[in-house]
């Protein structure tokens, strides 16, 4: 399916990141916003309110974010593609419908600037502090995939693939941007409608009487109705059966919950996106996601210069987490080095993934802004008088 | 609870509405097998939050009638009441008040009036249509159970007003699995032999008491613009003759010539 032309500004404009999202949204067909307002998240709301009459789109402010998201997920099941936007404390509060979004399978899209914490932090200021609780952040088992964009661009195109993801697996995903990409301005590039790929919702074709909410296909995603059509459905936040009825049992716990992790566990291969450059020939990696990764880029391209055989490893998508890449690459590679606006989480994560194969070093990336790269090429440095495997996590001390 | 959606049955054919437009976002949770004969749209969502799921549903497609059904409306969902009923978006609200959690046998809920729980409480209980009345609901009435024709011509009167209509219902607690042999029937019976029905009683006034017998009945019924109402003429203001209002093709607008409001 291609994009409704309505939606898509097709040119060149000068956007910030939060326009770029707001656009990116309309692009993908999104025409509900449930939010409520909060810093560094206003621009997208404001850009998308603006265009939403115009487009055909509706929204609503509720009274905090856990109405928004409820309000989301109610109007996602008419049809709409649905989404939602907030910031660090607001994330917190939506974590009970994102577990609900994963029980009931409905899809949608949650947009996190992030700023730092923790409790209210300071709001206009970038971070990655968030990117754990995307994670696991609501109760029970489940997954999700959550983009991390670096430009406003990707945030245009990282929207869109968004919504098709969610789509595609019937479940809520984040795009987790900072409240440096809010503000920052760059060219991004509209391409025409029908340039654009849409994955279209997956609905049941049967009888009205024939509908079970949760019966899965082969891939394990139930295939959906619009409400109000008449197929008279029940679906509840409780352990359920296809039907969509309460079955309180051990039985239906692993009938029911296996199913919302394997339909992304089975999937990761699909799922994934990384940008892998100059790995080839790699002694180090700087493994980076969201905005970070543009000072990585930075200090790979001024180490090579300098003669230090330095690649990077940008993810895209930072969960589901690239697992089998980064236990290949550690068994290649000298050293890790992960540089994160927060004090230390995905860094875990390939430590975890690397085994005691390769030196993990973490930078506490941000303090001299974003895009400063001083503390990146001091770790590039460190990393060339290691020479053993160091089994655990070696953080840049300042000033080295 | 049987009781309670046989009720609602009866509402929704006295209505006239097509059963395939009504959904119910519930935070309690009813025996599906009967919400599949009511042949309504059922989500059963998370605590406390069935109003603002029912606010997105009724944004999301303007034709549907959405009756959010809740137990913890004053607890979790407080906010939410206050904000949905000041907001005036299209729904029934249906408070099932059985004055204390029954699942969890003996805890208070902050609609819990000193006698009626086995442990007491010492907290002032609410007064809902009150409540309601006072943050603009265009409809509110009480009812006990037992009140069966008078609340179900009450749910058809109400699922049809332009704007939010709240109907506290007063009921013994269900047990999940529920049939009626499990309802305590002498609090049934308790609740209806203690309550007096006094029509466009001033809601301030019905506030539930001990000592006092319910006062049931019909307390509000006024006109005002809905929240879908008021964003298209605030939208059509700013924006101009472009604008398409929104959710205006609705059938049912049109026959009851509800959206007069807000000009």
């Amino acid at each position: 399916m291609k994009a409704d032309p309505k939606g898509v500004l097709t040119g060149s404009h000068n956007l910030s990141g939060n326009q770029a999202c707001a656009e990116g949204a309309l692009a993908a067909g999104c025409r509900f916003l449930g939010l409520y307002p909060i810093m560094p998240a206003l621009e997208v709301s404001e850009r998308f309110l603006e265009r939403a009459p115009r487009v055909g789109a509706t929204f609503i402010q509720m009274e905090d974010e856990i109405s928004a998201l409820a309000a989301v997920l109610g109007a996602s099941w008419t049809g709409k593609r649905s989404m939602t936007v907030t910031s660090g404390p607001g994330l917190s509060l939506m974590m009970e419908h994102l577990g609900l979004g994963v029980m009931l399978e409905t899809p949608c899209v949650i947009i996190d600037i992030q700023s730092v914490g923790p409790g209210l932090g300071l709001p206009t200021r970038a971070a990655q502090g968030d990117i754990m609780q995307s994670r696991w952040g609501s109760h029970g088992d489940y997954e999700i995939v959550v983009f991390a964009p670096s430009s406003p661009q990707e945030m245009f195109d990282y929207v869109i693939k968004a919504f098709n993801l969610s789509e595609r697996y019937r479940i809520p995903v984040a795009v987790m941007s900072d409240a440096y990409l809010a503000r920052l301005q760059e060219n991004v590039v509209i391409p025409p409608a029908e340039e654009i790929d849409i994955e279209p919702r997956r609905y049941f074709k049967g009888e009205t009487d024939k509908y079970l909410p949760f019966k899965r296909d082969k891939d394990f995603v139930p295939p959906m109705v619009k409400i109000g059509d008449g197929y008279r459905f029940h679906v509840t936040g409780l352990t359920h059966d296809d039907r969509g009825y309460p079955i309180m049992n051990e039985e239906c716990q692993e009938y029911n919950v296996h199913p919302l992790v394997k339909k992304i566990r089975d999937y990761t291969d699909e799922i994934i996106e990384v940008q892998e450059t100059g790995i080839d020939d790699a002694e180090v990696v700087i493994i980076s996601y969201g905005t970070t990764a543009r000072a990585a880029l930075k200090a790979m391209e001024q180490a090579r210069s300098a003669g230090i055989k330095v690649g990077s490893l940008k993810l895209a998508t930072v969960w589901p987490f690239p697992e089998k890449r980064i236990f290949e690459l550690a068994k290649k590679v000298k050293a890790f080095i992960v540089p994160e606006m927060n004090f230390g989480q995905l860094v875990f994560e390939v430590e975890r993934c690397s085994i005691g194969k390769a030196n993990v070093l973490f930078i506490s990336h941000g303090e001299k802004g974003v895009e400063n790269i001083d503390d990146i090429l001091s770790a590039i440095r460190q990393t060339q008088q290691m020479n053993e495997v160091k089994k655990c996590i070696i953080e840049l001390k300042k000033g080295v | 609870m049987n009781l309670i959606t046989s009720i609602f049955n009866k509402g929704i054919e006295t209505s006239g509405i097509e059963r395939k437009r009504i959904s119910i976002p519930s935070d309690i949770p009813f025996s599906p097998e009967v919400i599949e004969k009511l042949g309504v749209d059922y989500f059963h969502t998370a605590r406390g939050r069935a109003i603002p799921f029912g606010t997105g549903l009724k944004l999301g497609n303007p034709d549907l009638r959405v009756m959010p059904v809740t137990g913890d409306l004053m607890t979790l969902g407080g906010n939410h009441f206050v904000h949905g009923v000041r907001r005036n978006m299209e729904l029934l609200v249906i408070c099932v008040n059985n004055f204390i959690y029954k699942k969890i046998d003996g805890k208070t809920a902050p609609s819990t009036a000193n006698k009626f729980s086995p442990y007491s409480t010492f907290e002032e209980p609410f007064n809902f249509p009150h409540l309601g009345n006072s943050c603009g609901a265009v409809y509110t009435a009480r009812w006990t159970a037992l009140h069966a024709e008078e609340l179900a011509a009450s749910i058809a009167e109400a699922i049809t007003k332009p704007g939010l209509a709240v109907i506290e219902i007063i009921a013994p607690g269900p047990n999940y699995y529920t049939d009626i042999d499990d309802i305590d029937e002498n609090l049934l019976k308790f609740y209806f032999d203690n309550s007096i029905i006094k029509n466009d009683t001033n809601p301030r006034e019905v506030g539930i008491t001990p000592e006092d017998k319910i006062i049931v009945g019909r307390f509000t019924d006024k006109k005002r613009p809905t929240f879908i109402d008021v964003y298209n003429v605030q939208l059509g203001k700013t924006i101009g003759e472009k604008f398409t209002p929104y959710g205006v093709t609705q059938t049912e607008k049109k026959k009851s010539g509800g959206s007069d409001g807000g000009n």
